[in-house]
Order: structure tokens, then C-alpha cells, then sequence
């Protein structure tokens, strides 16, 4: 029996009068790697931030495996407790400018988890190693191709153990020759049974990787399943729609 | 008639003028140094817009840019003998301002002034910096001051040096309005020798190359520091 990572219900965001998240409820479980989709400004980054509370949710109940807390009672210490079961890769990869690939892995490890440094370069090789940049552990981010950038920050997230990695956007801000060694990376990580839940557009990589789907749309989940349903049997018009218009692009691009 | 220009003069009082230096650089350094921490703090309490700090730093930075450091400098070296005298009317202490030398004032009045200036310019380094570095620092479980102190700072004061340096300089010249207050850096040095035997432009040219001459050997220690930096990134 897998334990639940992530069970969020009733999730409810607004930026001022723009309604993000209408009461948004969704599970991950141990081990599973869910797949989070819906076209531009629908939500899902929001959602994703609303775990680690980089966004505070308005409403809502947040469950990160053995952490709950409830949206009325978010503070310091709340945020810091969330922010220490979870891990993030960005967009934008967000590694620390100032800080070496390897220094950016131990970097956290030293800070937040009391690590000696001695113990801390260990793990970070071992990640650094994983992601296959091992090489490159001391050279600078600036001196980094976006690809490897991601690499870093994905064996960053890795090497701090989190009960999930929260991905938003991995590869979008990818060169389209990149692409590949990245998603290579999160596929060898999803074989690991490594808990993840993935933002992203590349359905094809979603349908690949993925256990579950969930489909956002104006702020709401409309459909949850496996790639396979999803994809073949979608249930909800406006999923069938988003499907539609995605292969569609593929029709123009002769 | 006399000589029309006392090269001879010129060099030999060269060495009294020197004589200013540790003025000139005490000045300069200690007001740079406590400086960066006004302006640090005064940065952190506009953008994390702190109740109360948030204004009275507004009105700190607006004040002293607003006034002239001539006007600074004499307010401060005036406020204090009223200050003091103050204190003993009110506490029955005995006090002697005599004893504080007019260089400690110096110290205040410029570092209150460098405060301000750096304030604005250190609000700026750290909003420079990508607000995704925050985010990324803050995702992994740091605290904000942890944040702050092992991510954001570091960034910014390097794309700050050379603004800081281009202000230590341009403190460094602002010393020369010290003598205002009577202390002997390296202008007032220059002013005594010049009335001495009324051969002002020749004091003056000596002072004039002595700051140059310090400023060049700056420039110089900050090109270095600068291309160290570049290539540890």
C-alpha cells in the first residue's frame, strides 16, 4: 500500500480579481508520477507553487505526506516545514548564480539539513553523477548549457530527498535540441519510483512518463486518469477540445 | 618681484601635505565601511517596506540628498558641543566635547551621508537580482535571511563593486571639505602650507597630484579585484 504524497482539496487562489484556482482537489501517491496539463494560464504553475507556497492558496487543505496545514494558518514556519518535504525545478532552472553545480547540490544540504561539507560533496557527486555532469561539478551556471543547467537543478532537487519534486515547465525554456537530454533525465528518475508531479506541454513526454494525467482548465481539474484513457478516451468536450488543437499544430507543421 | 611659480616651495612641502593621508583614508574607509551598513539596512527596510524604518529611511535618504555635505558637515560639527551640553544640563554630567577629537565627528557626518547614497544604490543590486534566485533558494528550504546572506547579497555586491568603487572614489574627494571642520587631511594640510608663505597655487597642484595619484593606484587595485571577479563566474 503507497502512502499518499500529496493531497490537496478545495485549493482556492485568487490574484486580486482574476480567480486562478477554483477549488482545485488532487492526489499523488507514492511513487507516482503525475502529469499535470492544460493550456497556458489555466493554473497548473499556480497549483504547483500553492504546494510549496511560493503562492499562498486562499482555501484550501494541503497534505505533503505526513505535513498537513490548512490555507487560514500559513506562516513562517508552515512554509519552511512545506518547502523542506518538497523540491522544485523551474522554468528557468533557478540555479544559485554564485554557486558552482556542486555547491549548488550541497548548498541546501549544509544550510538546511546540518550536513558537514564533507558529507554534503558526497552526495552532491553521487547526484551530479546521476544526472551525468559529474565533470562539470565545478564549473559555474553561467558557463552551463540550458540542458545542463536543468541537469544540475534536477540532481539538486534529487540529492535533497524530498517526498516529492515538483517540476514546472522543465523543458520549456529549452532549446528544442535540448530537449531530449532532459527529458531522458526524468524519465531515469520516474523509473526510480522518485514521487513527481510535472507541469508541462510536451504531451507526448507526458503520455510516456506519466502514471496519471490530470487535465486543467480555467482554474479547474476536469479530468484525471491514466496517459492511456486520457489520451485515447478523453470523457470532458473541453479536453477533447485542448487534444484536438494539440494535434492540430502538428497538421500545420508540414 | 618674486618667482612667479616656487617649484622649490612646491616640493618641499610635499611631505607636510602628506601628512594628510591618514586623514584623508581614515575618513574615506570608515565611513565607507559603516556606510555599506546603513545603506544595507536602510536597503532591506525600503524593500521589505519595514513599518516606520521604511519612512524614516525615506526621509533620511531625502534629507541628505537634498542638502549639501558642506551644510552636513557643519550641522554635525555644531549639533554636537549643543548636544553634549544638553546631556550635562539634563543628566548633571561633566562632559568635555574638547576631548572628542573633531575627526570622530568627521566619521559620523560622512558616514550618514555614504549611508544614504548607498541605501539607493544597494536597493538597487539586490531588486537587480533575478527574483527567481529567491525563489529557488527560498524552494529548497532556506530561510529568507539564509536567502539572503549565502544567495542574494553575494550577487549583488558584485554587480555592485563597480558603483562601490566609483563611490569610494568620489567619497575620497568629498574628504577635502573636511578642513571645514578644522581636520588636517590632505586639502587642509595643503590650505596650512599654502598660507604659510602665500604660494596657494602651488599647494594646491601638490594636492591636486596627490589625489590623483591615490585615485590612480585605486583604479588600479579595483581593476584587478574586478577581473578576479569576472573570472570566478
Amino acid at each position: 500500500m503507497s502512502e499518499i504524497m500529496i493531497e490537496m482539496k478545495n485549493i482556492q487562489k485568487h490574484f486580486k480579481n482574476n480567480h486562478v484556482l477554483k477549488g482545485v482537489d488532487l492526489t499523488v501517491n507514492e511513487g507516482e508520477t503525475v502529469a499535470l496539463l492544460g493550456s497556458s494560464g489555466s493554473g497548473k504553475s499556480t497549483l504547483l507553487r500553492c504546494i510549496n507556497l511560493l503562492e499562498t492558496p486562499d482555501e484550501g487543505e494541503v497534505r505533503i505526506n505526513d505535513f498537513s496545514f490548512s490555507a487560514d494558518k500559513i506562516n513562517k514556519h508552515v512554509k519552511l516545514e512545506a518547502r523542506r518535504r518538497t523540491a522544485m525545478v523551474f522554468q528557468n532552472f533557478g540555479l544559485f548564480a554564485n554557486k558552482t553545480a556542486l555547491e549548488n547540490v550541497t548548498e541546501a544540504l549544509i544550510t538546511v539539513h546540518k550536513k558537514s561539507k564533507a558529507e554534503a560533496n558526497e552526495i552532491g557527486k553521487k547526484y551530479l553523477e546521476k544526472v551525468g555532469l559529474l565533470d562539470a561539478a565545478n564549473q559555474y551556471p553561467s558557463t552551463l548549457s540550458g540542458g545542463q543547467k536543468q541537469r544540475v537543478a534536477i540532481s539538486r532537487a534529487l540529492a535533497l530527498d524530498p517526498k516529492i519534486i515538483l517540476f514546472d515547465e522543465p523543458t520549456s525554456a529549452l532549446d528544442p535540441e535540448l530537449v531530449q537530454e532532459v527529458q531522458r533525465v526524468i524519465r531515469k528518475v520516474a523509473e526510480e519510483r522518485v514521487t513527481m508531479l510535472i507541469v508541462t506541454h510536451e504531451m507526448d513526454f507526458a503520455r510516456e512518463v506519466a502514471d496519471k494525467v490530470a487535465f486543467m482548465s480555467e482554474g479547474q481539474i476536469l479530468e484525471t486518469g491514466t496517459p492511456e484513457e486520457f489520451f485515447k478516451n478523453p470523457k470532458n468536450e473541453r479536453t477533447k477540445k485542448f487534444l484536438e488543437s494539440y494535434m492540430q499544430r502538428f497538421a500545420y507543421s508540414i | 618681484m618674486g618667482k612667479i611659480f616656487d617649484f622649490k616651495y612646491m616640493i618641499e612641502i610635499i611631505p607636510s601635505i602628506l601628512k594628510g593621508i591618514p586623514y584623508t583614508m581614515g575618513i574615506a574607509v570608515v565611513s565607507f565601511v559603516i556606510g555599506i551598513g546603513i545603506g544595507l539596512a536602510g536597503a532591506l527596510f525600503k524593500i521589505y517596506k519595514v513599518p516606520v524604518m521604511n519612512k524614516v529611511t525615506g526621509i533620511y535618504v531625502s534629507f541628505i540628498r537634498g542638502t549639501p555635505l558642506v551644510v552636513q558637515i557643519l550641522l554635525i560639527y555644531y549639533a554636537f558641543p549643543i548636544l553634549i551640553k544638553f546631556i550635562n544640563y539634563k543628566f548633571g554630567t561633566h562632559i568635555d566635547i574638547s576631548w572628542i577629537p573633531a575627526v570622530v565627528f568627521m566619521f559620523i557626518a560622512y558616514s550618514l551621508n555614504a549611508g544614504a547614497y548607498l541605501t539607493e544604490s544597494i536597493r538597487a543590486a539586490i531588486q537587480a537580482i533575478d527574483k527567481g534566485q529567491m525563489e529557488a533558494a527560498q524552494s529548497v528550504g532556506m530561510t529568507m535571511s539564509q536567502a539572503m546572506i549565502r544567495i542574494i547579497l553575494p550577487q549583488a555586491a558584485k554587480i555592485s563593486l563597480p558603483v562601490f568603487a566609483n563611490f569610494f572614489i568620489g567619497l575620497l574627494k568629498d574628504t577635502s571639505l573636511a578642513f571645514t571642520a578644522a581636520v588636517p587631511e590632505i586639502m587642509g594640510q595643503a590650505k596650512i602650507q599654502a598660507g604659510r608663505a602665500s604660494r596657494f597655487f602651488e599647494a594646491y597642484i601638490d594636492a591636486a597630484l596627490i589625489y590623483w595619484i591615490i585615485c590612480i593606484i585605486l583604479e588600479r587595485i579595483l581593476a584587478v579585484i574586478e577581473k578576479r571577479n569576472k573570472e570566478k563566474s
